[in-house]
């Protein structure tokens, strides 16, 4: 398979914008918010991403942005003589007042967790995730302490 | 003068004779006044009191002490058991110590995984605010007398992880420490020395255990 | 029956680090578990926004203490993409040669914290003998037992010193014939693969869907190894292949990852022979490295329990905007659940020491 070929057609879907090559087996894209689970939802079951790598969630001040990495175990593009195998970054963009996006753990077991920590560390609203709990830090912990804008106190000692 | 050889102290002997016939005075009734509605807590604690009083009166306390103060102290010294706790990078070369290169277990150490059969509570790593409360449960856990070794950087001060948000400055902020091993991570013979260095604490500082205070 | 909830943890035997397993048992069958993380959160990733790129070699190296090169070079791998700095050719040989060591050193301690699992005492003394050797081995080059911080930015710390390839191969023959040993004692016996065989299955579909990767997909059978499959350093100039088991048509069980996990070892010491016979002459440092970067810039490796994954976004200053860290097993670990339901309480030590846990790495 041609690695353009399918960042054509990846790029062809509904809320895809800026698809674009960042390494031989590499595509990546934007994707619209609201679109997001139906992007998710094909990216699935058509084109064979049976691996959900990792969700990063970044604090761009003013606006979070989600990036998903996922992976295709069984799919593979040829680079001079290997066989590599396909990946993809999605980036998704949200406003800081509303940090939702539709959950994608009921089609990657592997979400689940990766989620859950968005939300300890970020504060990412999953919505329709079955059990959206602090993962890292103890419950009762105020705050979510990699947004930028979190103060904390730090001991330092003097010399 | 008589030949007569007097064995043992005249002088405990006739403190100990003077004293039986007020022992009611340093015996005090149990605090809830009835046997049958005593927690067994309460028994413990009294039965602990009344036996410490009159040992202390008579001046027997200090008699056993000294009889039982060098075998205590000789169990304790050579036999310390750790917790078999690991919580980072120090922890593997706490399971490597034990390893036959370095052998570790010939300075008599028994790893136990229960803290209610350990003495010597080993924090290996850095102390998260979550894992706080727990460590501080296991250390009230195990039975005294209790030592506890901080094991390489982090627990000594939060070494690397020192502007972190949820790391614990040391180890020695919630509870006791004993022996500071430093080092990232350390070394098992320094782990070795570590635990000389609490053998030789334990025979300088710890006296007798016997109706301890 | 009534059922029940039962915690282990954060200090038992069974977790191999600081996490809690709560099973909800029926008996003796475990009907439901629920992992919990974060006794040993350090906020790693923050503290990296705080410091400068090359100092956070220091943080890389302790995020996993069982293998600390593997992550350390894909930070430094990472950040190189970022940086576009071109590392030299005798600088990848070794860094494979140290990531290889690394490799066996990682799997003897698995093995040997597994084996007391088992109620195998003994073989942990085994393995954990045999790990003192590549401890000594990775000591030589980068001066430390543990935490190496020997990959740099750019390349490596310094040559390899002389007379490292014959100290080398005079371990791997020993271990070579100490590996037949253990072919004896442990595959061969009937006890340990009644402990393992047909215990903690789950099929390669479910890996791939829960995110379980590294020896532990590739006991079901899948060849997927990010060294082959994504190559970085000179993997795609080594001669080797990718080890694979399976205890069924597309499954894995406690004994196939332990056999993958042996197969693997007997690879790397390949691997190594080669990189030694391959390895040219030069410089192990590139001249110039750049402070400053920007943009953004991701690499996933092959660590030794699966796919590693690092993201850096730079803004035009010499620290981290965001660092993200993948681990491969905070994922597997969310999977538990799945591949605990079934089976008796007693295997639980089994099945989790079979998946080569380590927390550093998965709280961060």
């Amino acid at each position: 398979m041609e690695i353009k070929e399918l960042m054509q057609e990846l790029s062809a879907l509904k809320g895809v914008s800026n698809a674009s090559m960042i390494r031989d087996n590499v595509v990546k894209l934007d994707i619209d918010k609201n679109s997001s689970k139906e992007f998710f939802t094909k990216l699935r079951d058509d084109f064979g991403f049976e691996h959900c790598s990792l969700i990063t969630a970044i604090d761009n001040q003013p606006e979070f942005e989600l990036v998903y990495h996922f992976t295709s175990v069984n799919k593979s593009v040829t680079v001079g003589s290997t066989d590599m195998s396909v990946m993809m970054e999605a980036h998704v963009f949200l406003e800081r007042d509303t940090p939702t996006i539709e959950s994608i753990s009921d089609l990657w077991g592997g979400a689940n967790w990766h989620e859950r920590e968005a939300f300890d560390l970020m504060g990412i609203y999953f919505v329709g995730h079955p059990d959206l709990r602090r993962v890292l830090l103890p419950e009762g912990f105020a705050g979510h302490p990699l947004r930028k804008d979190y103060v904390y106190e730090i001991h330092e000692e003097e010399w | 003068m008589s030949s007569k050889k007097v064995r043992g102290n005249p002088g405990l002997r006739r403190g100990v004779g003077s004293k039986t016939t007020d022992l009611d005075e340093i015996m005090e009734d149990p605090p809830a006044g009835d046997w049958l509605t005593l927690r067994s807590d309460q028994l413990l604690e009294w039965i602990d009191n009344a036996v410490y009083n009159v040992a202390e009166t008579t001046g027997m306390r200090e008699v056993v002490n000294r009889v039982t103060r060098p075998i205590f102290n000789y169990g304790q010294r050579f036999s310390p058991h750790p917790l078999h706790f690991g919580i980072m990078c120090c922890a593997i070369e706490m399971g490597q110590a034990s390893a036959p290169d370095h052998d570790i277990d010939r300075l008599g150490l028994v790893y136990r995984s229960s803290p209610r059969q350990c003495d010597v509570l080993i924090v290996n790593g850095p102390v998260c605010e979550k894992l706080r409360p727990k460590l501080k449960t296991l250390y009230e856990q195990m039975p005294e007398p209790k030592w506890v070794i901080a094991m390489g950087e982090c627990a000594i001060s939060g070494g690397p992880y020192w502007d972190s948000y949820s790391v614990v400055a040391g180890a020695d902020t919630f509870i006791p420490v004993d022996v500071y091993i430093p080092g990232c991570p350390v070394r098992p013979e320094a782990l070795m020395h570590g635990f000389l260095t609490l053998q030789k604490k334990i025979r300088e500082k710890e006296p007798g255990m016997f109706l301890r205070r | 029956m009534a059922e029940m909830w039962i915690s282990m943890g954060p200090q038992h035997p069974m977790t191999h680090g600081l996490w809690t397993l709560k099973v909800k048992v029926d008996g003796e069958t475990i009907t439901d578990a629920d992992p919990e993380l974060g006794y040993l959160h350090r906020s790693v990733e923050k503290m990296g926004e705080r410091r400068k790129y090359f100092m956070n070699t220091t943080l890389t190296d302790r995020l996993c203490y069982a293998s600390s090169t593997t992550w350390t070079h894909n930070y430094v791998l990472t950040v190189e993409e970022l940086m576009n700095v071109e590392v030299p050719e005798r600088a990848k040989y070794i860094r494979t040669i140290m990531l290889e060591l690394q490799r066996l050193a990682s799997h003897l301690m698995w093995a040997g914290a597994y084996m007391p699992d088992l109620g195998h005492i003994t073989g942990a003394l085994y393995f954990w003998r045999d790990r003192e050797l590549f401890l000594n081995l990775l000591e030589v080059p980068s001066g430390s037992r543990l935490l190496y911080n020997y990959i740099r930015i750019g390349g490596v710390k310094r040559d390899l010193p002389d007379g490292f390839v014959e100290k080398t191969e005079r371990v791997f023959k020993l271990f070579e014939k100490r590996l037949d040993e253990y072919a004896d004692l442990f595959e061969n016996s009937k006890i340990f693969r009644m402990r393992t065989e047909d215990v903690g299955n789950f099929t390669a579909a479910q890996a791939q869907n829960l995110g379980i990767t590294g020896p532990n997909m590739r006991g079901c059978g899948t060849k997927f190894d990010l060294r082959k499959n994504d190559p970085y350093e000179i993997y795609e100039e080594i001669d080797w292949a990718i080890q694979t088991r399976e205890a069924g048509p597309g499954y894995s069980d406690c004994f196939s990852r332990y056999m993958v996990r042996i197969d693997e070892m007997k690879e790397s010491i390949r691997i190594i022979r080669d990189c030694f016979k391959k390895m040219p002459k030069g410089p192990t440092l590139a001249s110039a490295i750049p402070v400053r970067a920007q943009g953004e810039a991701f690499r996933r490796t092959e660590d030794s329990r699966g796919e590693a994954l690092m993201y850096v976004v730079g803004d035009g200053t010499d620290r981290p905007y965001r660092w993200k860290i993948k681990s491969p097993m905070f994922t597997t670990i969310s999977a538990c659940p799945h591949y605990l339901k079934g089976y008796k309480l007693a295997d639980i030590p089994a099945i989790m020491g079979s998946i080569d846990i380590c927390i550093g790495e998965t709280d961060k």
